[in-house]
């Protein structure tokens, strides 16, 4: 990675840690201060975003909706990396029948596409946040896993793991010291990858009306909102909508640029 | 007999991989805290009667041990009896029937749309300088981002409310496929655009190419002869996922513009909280994942013998 | 206010049509576009309905009994009874009806000459059928069952005479059967099994269903054989002007819209309340249409803490401001009620004083009520309890702009000390809460015709779970008093009498601050300007496409 695309980077990540954890420093109103009388003001000095359906600011609930929707998407990917890291580790070092068994479940959870499971545990569970992420993070697990997975195969057998066996360390160091941080590194550019995409599909079950509840500001329950109006205040929807294509192409931008450094190595 | 061993692997494969599925399912069933006879008729709020409860109890055996159930449970799917849709009132096998086609045409076309956008991107990527390849990488990474909901409601107020070109929802006719094709597929043009620019340059960069480029051949048809198969085969690979991210977005954009299939049925059958709709939606769309993965591999074999074996 | 034509034609039978539609036009809220006036009717051509509501899972109106079934089913099935210009309940399948001096016998008379689709004649039957079907539980009606609860027995007296014979006087009945959900459909079609008929029930209306393409459309097509039980002379033909219609299904509100502007559809219902003002400047038509029966509003469950104490109640109807979000959210569309039943029932009154907004006087009693503590968040405490409002909201039944309304009640009672949770739920969800009484607050349109619908919503009897479940009775009002006024209202003959048992009944209920009116149930169509006659409608407010007519 270049040094401005790491500088750029780090601002683009650290404006939206500030922005999920200290919303108020960048919009100090309430998002939910209604205010009927000026509903639907398009996009001013006053309202940069414009007003929505009840008077309240678009600006100020896109910034505090970003501790919402970004929740969503960190909890989620990081719940399938974990989910991922257990799977794609044991399958690795396991004997070849549980190898075998374990790519098995993998692909299943594979075989029925990211929204439609996320829909499955949904009728199950019925709405809300948590299954929401369960859903996500369950439907991206098994990508990773396979990531985890192939990359400890091919370290399991690399030198430096001959080397530690010689030094005679037992199994679980050479996991911790060596396996772990070596497939780590292409991991984190999938998964930065990965945050983007979780963060659209969060945004679509809010979108269905199965995710975040009205009227807490995340985005997708936003558009959602919004679009009931498009044809009278476009700016509802077109804001919220900026705001994950944004996140979720500036994680592809830094995580494509982490991919090629992992290339190099 | 090589390709008779490869059909009896995939074909095992794909009966494990669909029993793991039913099996969770039927798992995910007896986890909904309750009556699992008012779970599979709709919840507590379907208000079913007595008799309907009694009648799903012995339909479903549920008053057998919770072993036996499973059986009873598999041997149905065996049987391809998938029961009946409480809130479609049809046989799940029927409905599937109905809503599966239009799905999987949908699907289809945004995948050939998208392959075109992709190829025709990368083409012009190649003439393009500096700035040019700049704005295509922009345009590229900007459209793989863009949600399809928003798509999807923005494409229908420009070109139907707006401009009134095309209509807002599907029907029937060639023009009503217009929006929700481009819908889908212009995120997935952007993916794999990106993933075949990135194969492009190196196998444009390769020994290969270069040898073929000194010996006077045109970059254009270095490209045909070369540069394609080489840009194409890691997207081929994408093509199962690529293939289950529309049938995700299928979802939406069926809500959307209005349009029969199996997004919109298990949107309604999860709202209705219509277990068995729910379970025949999952086998069959996991089904369809496995024969496009099987397809691709084949597609695969076929382009480069080699790569596909390892 | 006049809302039926179909009754326009009863009452002036041998008017010119274009006359009578001058007429309509001047005293009912449809705005139409096209001038109706030199609009000649001109036969031909299929028009495009698109409903924002979910699809039916069974287009008998028997079934459930939902008003997404009765605005399709007002297509192809009729009732023995409807409603006039003025309100009033009038023959239509029936001829004549009367009722014994002690209430318990009604009898019948249908019109002859009338058949079903399924090429059955209507005869008395039918009733015998129809009541029947309604009152079998596999039939799992909850409207229509209700509707008829009172029937005991039918005898046929003759092949078109048939005589009720009822557990007590029960003067709503015609209103009952004059609602879509009672409707009579052929009885020879009631006797295949449930899928069956779910898929095409055979009535005796304008149009008879063809086919049921699922999730694309319900296909309807002229019946040629219909007769109108009020004809005109001055009709060549008594089949309806249109050939057909596509009845579609576009849940995405902006989709719908757009569908309707780019000429794709010819009328859409649910439209979105900015989208209705602005209908006009649009060049499209507009029907306004509001549903009988309760107004929409909010009920109050007094059944527990804190909505037991009469005063926190109180303190709820002063804490929120609704007028300034119906202002800024309906665009004018919808006008607030005061009045527990809708505008178009004449038996409702009003009462605006008690929903006035004052915060200070909320506060008071809130302070009278022990509420007194805040917490750190500003929500009143008593006994280490926060003062929260649990409310669910059925996505299915609260349009956006209602539940953006509800998220400005919550905002603006929040000051006050009031907690409101609002919670969006599915249907099966929302039920499910209600049937726990996991709710404080609630919002349950209930349609009927007829201020009988009182006894349903608030009679203590309500209150008792279903099997199933449901109970109407969501604000928990049991009060004996009550009760026998709703019964006796219900089963005297002497209307004055019954006008003002019902007002006593509904100044109690107002008195007890268990319900805050919000408006009447709303019901909007949009048309496109090449659509003509749309302002006939059935007693629930359901259009009917019998007279309307496309440009050629």
């Amino acid at each position: 990675m270049s040094r401005t695309a790491k500088i750029l980077s780090s601002l683009f990540i650290l404006f939206w840690v500030l922005t999920a954890f200290v919303p108020a420093l960048i919009a100090p109103a309430d998002p939910l201060a209604i205010n009927p009388s000026q509903a639907f003001q398009a996009p001013s000095g006053a309202h940069i975003f414009g007003t929505d359906e009840s008077g309240r600011d678009v600006f100020t609930r896109v910034i505090h909706g970003a501790g919402d929707s970004l929740y969503i998407g960190l909890a989620a990917t990081a719940l399938g990396m974990g989910l991922a890291l257990v799977l794609g580790t044991a399958a690795a070092l396991a004997p070849r029948w549980l190898d075998e068994v374990i790519l098995r479940v993998l692909e299943a959870l594979y075989s029925v596409p990211s929204l439609l499971m996320a829909l499955l545990i949904i009728a199950f569970t019925g709405p809300g946040v948590g299954p929401a992420i369960v859903a996500v993070g369950l439907s991206t697990a098994p990508g990773y896993a396979r990531l985890v997975r192939s990359q400890i195969r091919t370290l399991k057998n690399s030198e430096m793991l001959e080397a530690a066996t010689v030094l005679g360390r037992g199994t679980w160091l050479k996991v911790r010291n060596h396996l772990v941080p070596n497939a780590l590194q292409p991991l984190l550019a999938l998964v930065t990858l990965g945050i983007g995409q979780a963060v659209i599909w969060a945004a679509a079950l809010s979108f269905l009306g199965l995710g975040t509840p009205p009227p807490a500001p995340e985005w997708g329950a936003m558009l959602s909102a919004g679009r009931t109006y498009l044809h009278l205040a476009w700016w509802l929807s077109f804001f919220p909508g900026l705001a994950i294509v944004v996140v979720a192409a500036g994680a592809t931008l830094i995580g494509r640029a982490l991919g090629g450094k992992v290339k190099a190595l | 007999m090589k390709l008779l061993a490869w059909l009896g692997r995939k074909v095992g494969g794909a009966l494990v991989v669909l029993w793991l599925v039913a099996t969770a399912i039927f798992i995910g069933v007896r986890l909904i805290p309750g009556d699992p006879a008012e779970a599979i008729m709709g919840g507590p709020g379907s208000q079913a009667s007595a008799e309907a409860l009694a009648n799903a109890r012995s339909e479903y055996g549920l008053d057998l041990p919770i072993i036996s159930q499973y059986f009873l449970f598999l041997a149905k799917l065996i049987r391809l009896d998938f029961g009946t849709s409480y809130s479609f009132k049809d046989p799940v096998l029927q409905i599937m029937g109905e809503v599966l086609p239009p799905t999987i045409n949908l699907a289809l076309m945004a995948l050939v749309v998208a392959w075109l956008l992709a190829l025709l991107f990368a083409l012009l990527a190649m003439r393009a300088n500096k700035v040019g390849q700049l704005l295509g990488n922009a345009v590229e990474i900007v459209a793989a981002a863009v949600p399809h909901f928003w798509l999807g409601a923005v494409l229908i107020m420009l070109f139907s409310s707006m401009l009134g070109w095309l209509p807002a929802v599907a029907n029937g006719t060639p023009a009503g496929l217009v929006l929700p094709v481009l819908t889908l597929a212009l995120p997935l043009a952007g993916f794999l655009t990106q993933l075949m620019r990135d194969s492009l340059n190196t196998a444009m960069g390769s020994q290969f190419a270069l040898a073929a480029r000194a010996r006077g051949e045109s970059r254009l048809t270095v490209f045909r002869r070369h540069g394609l198969r080489h840009a194409a085969l890691p997207a081929l690979g994408l093509t199962g996922w690529a293939f289950s991210s529309l049938l995700s977005g299928a979802v939406v954009v069926e809500a959307i513009f209005a349009r029969p299939g199996l997004g919109r049925s298990l949107l309604s059958a999860v709202l209705a909280r219509d277990i068995p709709m729910v379970t025949g939606i999952a086998l069959f769309s996991a089904l369809v994942y496995i024969v496009v993965m099987a397809l691709t591999e084949a597609i695969e074999r076929l382009i480069d013998p080699a790569g596909a074996e390892s | 206010m006049r809302r039926n034509q179909r009754t326009t034609r009863l009452l002036t039978g041998a008017l010119a049509l274009p006359l009578a539609a001058a007429l309509i036009a001047g005293c009912s809220t449809t705005n139409d576009p096209a001038a109706s006036k030199d609009a000649e009717p001109v036969a031909g051509g299929t028009l495009v309905y698109a409903s924002g509501d979910a699809e039916p899972s069974c287009l008998d109106p028997h079934v459930g009994g939902n008003y997404p079934q009765a605005l399709v089913a007002s297509q192809f099935m009729e009732s023995l009874f409807t409603k006039d210009a003025e309100g009033k309940i009038i023959p239509w399948l029936a001829e004549k009806t009367e009722v014994s001096t002690d209430g318990l016998t009604r009898t019948i008379t249908l019109r002859d000459g009338i058949t079903f689709h399924d090429g059955t004649k209507l005869t008395s039957e039918a009733i015998k059928a129809n009541i029947e079907h309604l009152q079998d539980p596999n039939t799992a009606s909850s409207t229509g069952y209700l509707a008829v609860g009172k029937v005991d027995q039918i005898k046929l007296v003759d092949e078109l005479t048939a005589e009720l014979k009822l557990s007590a006087p029960d003067n709503a009945l015609l209103e009952s059967l004059s609602m879509p959900w009672t409707a009579i459909q052929s009885p020879k079609g009631l006797k295949r099994d449930q899928a069956a008929n779910c898929a095409a029930p055979a009535g005796t209306g304008p149009f008879k269903v063809e086919s049921w393409d699922r999730q694309q459309a319900v296909n309807l097509v002229r019946y040629e054989d219909y007769v109108s039980p009020a004809a005109t002379p001055e009709r060549a033909s008594t089949a309806s002007y249109l050939e057909g219609i596509t009845w579609r299904f576009i849940p995405e509100a902006a989709s719908r819209y757009a569908a309707l502007q780019s000429g794709e559809v010819d009328v859409i219902d649910n439209p979105q309340p900015d989208t209705i003002s602005t209908a006009a400047d649009n060049g499209l038509g507009h029907l306004d249409a509001p549903r009988p029966g309760a107004s929409n509003r909010l009920e109050l469950n007094s059944s527990k803490a804190p909505f037991d104490d009469v005063r926190v109640r109180e303190a709820f109807m002063h804490a929120v401001d609704v007028n300034s979000g119906i202002n800024s959210l309906y665009f004018n569309t919808a006008k607030r009620s005061y009045s527990l039943l809708s505008s178009v029932e004449p038996l409702g009154i009003s009462d605006e004083s008690k929903f006035t907004t004052d915060a200070t006087k909320a506060n008071e009693l809130l302070d009278a009520a022990g509420w007194t503590q805040r917490d750190s968040e500003g929500y009143r405490v008593k006994d280490g309890k926060r003062l929260t409002l649990k409310f669910p909201v059925s996505t299915n039944q609260s349009v956006p702009a209602e539940q953006s309304l509800f998220e400005q009640m919550q905002a603006a009672a929040k000051p006050v000390g009031f907690e409101v949770k609002i919670e969006l739920l599915d249907l099966s969800s929302w039920y499910g809460a209600l049937a726990k009484h996991e709710y404080d607050l609630v919002s349950a349109p209930y349609t009927k015709v007829g201020p009988s619908v009182l006894r349903i919503l608030f009679h203590s009897d309500s209150t008792v779970p279903a099997p199933s479940g449901y109970f109407a009775n969501n604000a928990q009002v049991k009060d004996p008093k009550l009760d026998q006024l709703l019964v006796d209202a219900e089963q005297t003959n002497d209307e004055a009498e019954r006008a003002e048992l019902y007002k006593q009944a509904q100044q109690i209920v107002l008195d007890g601050y268990y319900v805050m009116p919000l408006y009447d149930q709303q019901n909007h169509f949009l048309y496109s300007k090449n659509v003509h006659g749309m302002d006939e409608t059935t007693a629930v407010s359901s259009p009917i496409y019998y007279n309307v007519f496309l440009d050629k």
